[in-house]
């Protein structure tokens, strides 16, 4: 198909063509913002799903707030981000990192509580000592769990990019399909939308490929 | 202070909330024993075991091994339960040697190829636990106990999940790696022949709370086997322990 009539009749292909150059520094800060962020996103939601998860007490402490919390759309956060942060990569930064955070914090805390108390307790008496088992059981065992909830976060973050991009960025796919919907380039968009889908998929792939010697003992 | 397992058990009390489950229990049992535990279904042998372990806290009495008071859960004893608890991350090699790694044991290397080789998993020393068959996974597990080196063995019902050939098979096993080992032994189960086949001594639990209302020295040798079940002194022995299992309901 040459053309596509999206409101306006627009030559798909041929727009894209001089687009390539500026493109790449579009993907480019998408991909490095989406990276950053994820990474905080997994080292913070990791420690904050492993603390819910291994201890009753923190889990009564902090879990109502950590749900209220999750049940914020991520377009609520953005006027805040804005206000307290500036225009910018800031609190585009901030969004992706929020997108990002909750499915590591919930598959990490859940995957931690039904670590199987038999295996807690036959490392207790083979010598593991209490501060060891974490390393030595609680990780391995919900490691699966956990890395579910990475694959999951990675691409919430990659689809809170253009959420976060609305907060003002420049460059970015997000911030390309902003101004491609303000000066009518449905061609522009059409872009942003099929790069998403490339790069998500991707993405989930190299995660997976990477994750898997570790967790190829759960497989089925 | 030698470690010969000696366990002791004086006037231990579990309740879980209006249910008891143990009421002044008392249990001795001597270095080097394999005692065999019978009781009916639902009696508390498994509340009995993790009490022995370490792994749950008594309500009232004292359990003593080698006259250390048992607080917590101690590579000195040994558990293995029906399901087993093999870290399903490990291959085989890595979860007999868990124990012997935890406290930096020199000989590990040396203990995991023999008990390899006693458990006959040697050719799958590099495979997952999921990768074998339940007699092996259990076999893996008793392996897994064994490489500590404990004193005392607790054995909660260890072959219930396996078919009848397969578990006949891992008693002529486990009844030659304790014959070779100085280890004290406590089983609880609630198949007869077993306790009769692995036992050097058998008590009988009453049905809940538990109590021990009677205790036998067995002595069917050493060499007891599939050959021993068609025994005629075997035969009336399971006779008389069955009725007194039945009756103790």
């Amino acid at each position: 198909m040459d053309t596509l009539y999206l409101g306006e009749r627009v030559d798909t292909f041929a727009g894209v063509v001089p687009y390539r150059g500026a493109g790449w520094l579009h993907l480019s800060a998408s991909l490095s913002r989406c990276g950053w962020s994820w990474a905080y996103a997994v080292v913070i939601g990791t420690v904050i799903g492993l603390g819910l998860g291994a201890s009753k007490w923190v889990a009564a402490l902090f879990e109502p707030l950590a749900n209220g919390l999750r049940a914020v759309p991520l377009f609520a956060w953005l006027p805040l981000a804005i206000v307290q942060l500036g225009i910018g990569e800031k609190p585009a930064r901030v969004l992706i990192f929020i997108g990002a955070l909750w499915p590591i914090v919930v598959a990490t805390s859940d995957s931690v509580a039904r670590v199987p108390r038999a295996q807690l307790e036959t490392a207790c008496m083979l010598g593991t000592p209490r501060r060891r088992l974490w390393r030595r059981i609680y990780l391995p065992s919900a490691l699966p769990e956990i890395v579910t909830g990475l694959r999951l976060s990675l691409i919430l973050a990659w689809t809170c990019v253009i959420v976060g991009e609305l907060s003002g960025t420049s460059r970015g796919v997000g911030a390309m399909m902003n101004a491609a919907r303000e000066s009518g380039r449905t061609d522009q968009i059409i872009v942003g939308i099929i790069t998403f889908a490339v790069v998500g998929y991707l993405g989930d792939r190299v995660l997976r490929t990477l994750v898997r010697p570790v967790i190829r003992w759960s497989e089925s | 202070m030698t470690s010969s397992g000696v366990l002791v058990a004086r006037g231990v009390r579990k309740s879980y909330g209006d249910v008891h489950v143990l009421d002044r229990f008392d249990l001795e049992v001597p270095a080097g024993c394999t005692f065999a535990l019978l009781g009916p279904s639902g009696c508390g042998k498994t509340t009995l075991l993790r009490l022995l372990a370490g792994f749950e806290a008594a309500d009232g009495g004292t359990v003593t091994v080698d006259g250390e008071p048992v607080l917590g859960p101690s590579r000195r004893r040994g558990m293995v339960s029906q399901a087993g608890a093999l870290f399903p991350w490990l291959n085989v090699r890595q979860n007999i040697g868990f124990g012997p790694r935890e406290h930096g044991d020199p000989d590990r290397d040396r203990i995991v190829a023999d008990l390899l080789a006693v458990t006959g998993l040697t050719d799958f020393a590099k495979s997952l636990p999921r990768h074998l068959s339940g007699g092996m996974r259990q076999r893996a597990a008793i392996a897994q106990v064994l490489a500590n080196r404990p004193p005392l063995l607790l054995l909660d019902e260890p072959f219930g999940a396996l078919d009848a050939q397969t578990r006949l098979r891992m008693h002529e096993w486990v009844r030659g790696v304790l014959a070779e080992r100085t280890t004290t032994t406590v089983l609880v189960t609630h198949d007869v022949d077993e306790a009769l086949l692995l036992g050097d001594r058998l008590g009988i639990l009453s049905a809940r709370p538990a109590r021990l209302v009677s205790e036998r020295a067995l002595a069917f040798g050493e060499k007891r086997g599939r050959h021993t079940l068609s025994d005629p002194a075997f035969v009336a022995l399971k006779a008389e322990v069955l009725d007194e299992v039945l009756a103790g309901r």
